[in-house]
């Protein structure tokens, strides 16, 4: 078994997998049905404001699992779906940014900025154009950089990392991720610390369940779906709600504005856009590969990084970024874009979540089994096949699906959800939390689960008032048992050593950089204030 | 006096299902509860699962698996021991769960709180090195750590890791004992070279035969079907050892006919190499072992009494 013989084996697990339909005699595998439906609802659920890519595989995640079931078959459609959602979602959320002022997705912001005046202007359908254009750039390059690095990386990983050294990566990644999401670290820090506390209540090693208070619904620890769900979906949720419940809904109509001039994109425009696209796809794809920095940051660089050239570069005459200039709109897309697969590379090489789209994928491969991301997945073993290896060849592939469906149907269908923007959020909200409870119901079969999850909901709502990031909490609730287990199983292999952290050079490494980093960013936090 | 007749009719045939054992014509009274007390998507789940897709197919009975993970079995153990006991509630889990597992929580459970139904297979436990190691027998091993090199022991649980504690001592050297979650943790461990020797219970079968792995040793009673040479537990000076397979319970009190119908259901389809669930337990496991009966009764209270024993050796 060769490298070839994996990639290959995953590509056949997509294409050749179990059978749907089949036209003209051609078998059509329900992987990719489910990839191509992932992208189309993807797409409309980044162009509803209100919704993002997150909490459709939110509650895609249970319903799909409960259709697939728990086989290892189910692995590549389930994660094909969420893996279109996530890449029709950060294209869909330019539309509304574009048409109405109103970003769809949080990393869309920027993309008003221009795209809003080139509406004004009449250039709506060109400034899409550009946008798609730009994305599908960033997003394909992202993916070839996931696809050489993430297997690179795991090997490297699994070479040189023995227990310790696996414990310190860990510390290290949940002290980058408090310190760098939302803003302040002592905030990020406190959600990283309170969401280790939740998923060390009942779980662990000993039979005896701790932190349970005696309380037999507590014996299991709480189920993650609950936890993720709760705080990051019913959370937004709640504060929506109380958003909306503060401010009077806005009933004017909107403005129309008539199409001017040739809204297609000409090769030449293309060649000054694309200098632009391969400066923020790098920007997007080196940020997407850190744990926990998101693509809003990304989307921000990008557009600074690109406003710098364009001063310097544009026409004379040609708007300036902010006035509706293409430039912007790519410089923008093509860095969020970039970042959703480079993202997979800490999530595929040692099961880090840096993202909430990361958190659902691993959330998916621990309900499902049979797929555990992380280094072990890349051993390319000769003799017997490694099924996970085969997997993770079939993501791949789905990623490249997804990517040939964004370059060919996904502008036009992109052009059509204009009509998202209109759904009105005090119908949509109730609705996401109605189908958001449904769904862990589902999963978790338990009426204590409901409970567990509002629980979370309350605290994802507080958490958002206080203004302290859900993201550290969750990725820490997602890590907490590796942690612990990877400490017990280090203290032990070193024989009951209790500097366990501090026997090699590496592990210290680790430990020095994860203290560094609240402090340098806890200081540079003092400085700006 | 129609009616009369009716429920004449009725209680005659129930005596005569009764008296005859007509364990066939039990059905359930509703949809089976079958939770299963290991990860999804690993061997084990999948085996409860073929398992409950073949009796749907073949008795037309209905069941809802869910997982009820952690604490060796015992968050099912425990979630069990509520449910109602007319056959509408069973779990899968292993032996060691209600021996030495139950033992050591001492939560107020008991293998009395449940009803055997049926094992499904037995393991086939080994104690298995990477051959890139140099070791070809359990001593080359042990003149190894005498030699002054540490060796990380995987484990998979607690009374693995005390029988490996005792092993050590028995052989007069100290292993780092490492537990991870699930064999083909283990297994894992063995091969990237994070662990040195490690228990497996089966799935050590393929490595073993294409001469990647080594089984230096069983940790069983008997010898391996595999490698006969291996020394056994015994033979290495522990009085204990790791016989242990995956059971079918159901909550304390199951009427006979229900525990009759479900064990000798389950175990036919086991039994049955041809089924999906039979071709699994052979493949994964070695084939079916079904213990029923009052001889799983007496097997799941004898681990029970007997693993306070080997808790004091290992605490010794």
């Amino acid at each position: 078994m060769g490298t070839l013989d994996y990639i290959w084996l995953g590509i056949l697990a997509v294409f050749q997998g179990p059978e749907l339909f089949s036209i003209f005699g051609l078998p059509i595998s329900v992987t990719l049905v489910m990839i191509l439906f992932g992208f189309l609802t993807g797409i409309a659920v980044g162009a509803t404001p209100g919704l993002a890519g997150p909490i459709a595989m939110a509650i895609a995640l249970p319903i799909l699992i409960s259709i697939f079931g728990y086989t290892p078959d189910a692995l590549l459609p389930v994660m094909g779906f969420l893996i279109g959602v996530m890449k029709g979602a950060t294209i869909g959320g330019a539309v509304p940014a574009i048409l109405f002022n109103t970003p769809g997705t949080p990393d869309a912001y920027m993309t008003t900025l221009d795209g809003y005046p080139m509406t004004q202007k009449g250039q709506a359908r060109k400034a899409l154009r550009v946008a798609h254009f730009a994305s599908a750039s960033g997003d394909t390059f992202s993916d070839i950089v996931l696809i050489i690095c993430a297997p690179f990386l795991a090997l490297l990983v699994e070479a040189y990392l023995d227990f310790p050294e696996k414990t310190a990566l860990l510390i290290l990644s949940l002290s980058f991720i408090g310190a760098v999401i939302g803003g302040s670290p002592a905030k990020g820090v406190l959600s990283t610390g309170l969401g280790l506390l939740a998923v060390y209540i009942g779980t662990g090693e000993d039979f005896y369940p701790r932190m349970s208070m005696g309380s037999d619904q507590l014996n299991q620890g709480f189920p993650i779906a609950t936890s993720v769900l709760g705080v990051l979906i019913i959370g937004a949720v709640f504060k929506e709600m109380t958003d909306l419940w503060h401010q009077r809904r806005s009933s004017g109509t909107r403005p129309s504005f008539q199409d001017e001039g040739n809204q297609r994109l000409s090769r030449a425009e293309i060649g000054r856009l694309l200098p632009f696209v391969g400066r923020s796809a790098l920007i997007g794809t080196a940020i997407g590969a850190l744990p926990g920095i998101g693509s809003t940051l990304a989307a921000t660089l990008g557009y600074t990084v690109g406003r710098a050239r364009h001063a310097r570069t544009k026409a004379e005459g040609a708007p300036d970024f902010g006035d509706g200039a293409p430039e912007g709109i790519a410089a923008t897309e093509a860095a969020n874009s970039s970042v959703s697969g480079a993202n997979l590379i800490p999530v595929l090489s040692l099961g880090i979540p840096g993202n909430a789209a990361a958190v659902f994928l691993i959330l998916a491969a621990e309900s499902i089994g049979g797929f555990n991301p992380g280094p072990s997945v890349f051993r390319f073993t000769q003799d017997v096949v490694n099924p996970e290896l085969v997997i993770a060849f079939g993501l791949f592939t789905a990623m490249f699906i997804a990517n040939a469906l964004n370059w060919t149907i996904g502008g036009l269908f992109m052009r059509s959800t204009g009509i998202m923007v209109r759904i009105p959020k005090h119908i949509l909200l109730p609705t996401v939390l109605l189908l958001t409870l449904t769904a862990i119901y589902v999963q978790e079969a338990r009426i204590e689960a409901i409970w567990f999850a509002l629980g979370f909901g309350a605290l994802g709502y507080v958490m958002r008032l206080l203004a302290i990031s859900p993201l550290p909490f969750v990725i820490a609730f997602i890590l907490g048992g590796k942690l612990e287990e990877s400490a017990r199983q280090a203290f032990a292999a070193t024989g009951g050593d209790a500097w366990f952290l501090f026997g090699s050079p590496i592990s210290i490494l680790f430990i020095a950089a994860s203290v560094a980093i609240i402090l340098f960013s806890a200081r540079r936090k003092k400085q700006e204030l | 006096m129609k009616r009369t007749l009716k429920a004449a009719i009725a209680a005659i045939g129930l005596a005569v299902s009764a008296t005859a054992g007509m364990a066939a014509d039990w059905t359930p009274p509703g949809p089976i509860k079958l939770m299963i007390a290991f990860r999804a998507g690993g061997g084990a789940d999948t085996q409860a699962r073929l398992i409950a897709e073949a009796l749907e197919e073949k008795m037309g009975w209905k069941f809802i698996p869910e997982q009820v993970t952690g604490k060796g079995g015992l968050n099912m153990a425990n979630t069990l021991k509520g449910q109602p006991n007319d056959g509408t509630a069973i779990g899968l889990a292993v032996t060691e769960t209600f021996g030495y597992n139950m033992a050591a929580a001492n939560a107020g459970m008991s293998p009395e709180d449940f009803t055997g139904l049926t094992t499904t297979a037995g393991f086939q436990m080994g104690i298995v090195a990477p051959s890139g190691k140099g070791w070809s027998s359990f001593e080359d091993m042990i003149a190894a750590a005498k030699g002054g090199q540490d060796i990380r022991f995987g484990v998979m649980s607690p009374k693995l890791a005390d029988l490996a504690y005792l092993l050590g001592k028995a052989q007069g050297v100290d292993f780092n004992i490492v537990q991870v979650k699930g064999g083909k943790a283990v297994m894992n461990g063995v091969t990237a070279g994070d662990l040195d020797v490690g228990f497996m219970a089966g799935i050590q079968a393929k490595g073993v035969a294409s001469g990647d792995l080594v089984n230096l040793a069983s940790g069983l009673s008997q010898p391996l079907v595999q490698t006969p040479d291996a020394p056994t537990m015994a033979d290495l000076g522990v009085d204990f050892d790791s016989d242990g397979y995956f059971v079918f319970v159901g909550p304390a009190g199951m009427p006979d006919d229900a525990r009759k119908a479900l064990s000798e259901a389950i175990a036919a389809v086991v039994s049955d190499e041809s089924s999906k669930a039979g071709g699994l337990v052979k493949k994964a496991f070695g084939g079916s072992a079904t213990i029923m009966g009052n001889d799983l009764t007496q097997l799941m209270s004898d681990d029970y009494s007997n693993a306070g024993t080997l808790m004091d050796a290992a605490s010794e």
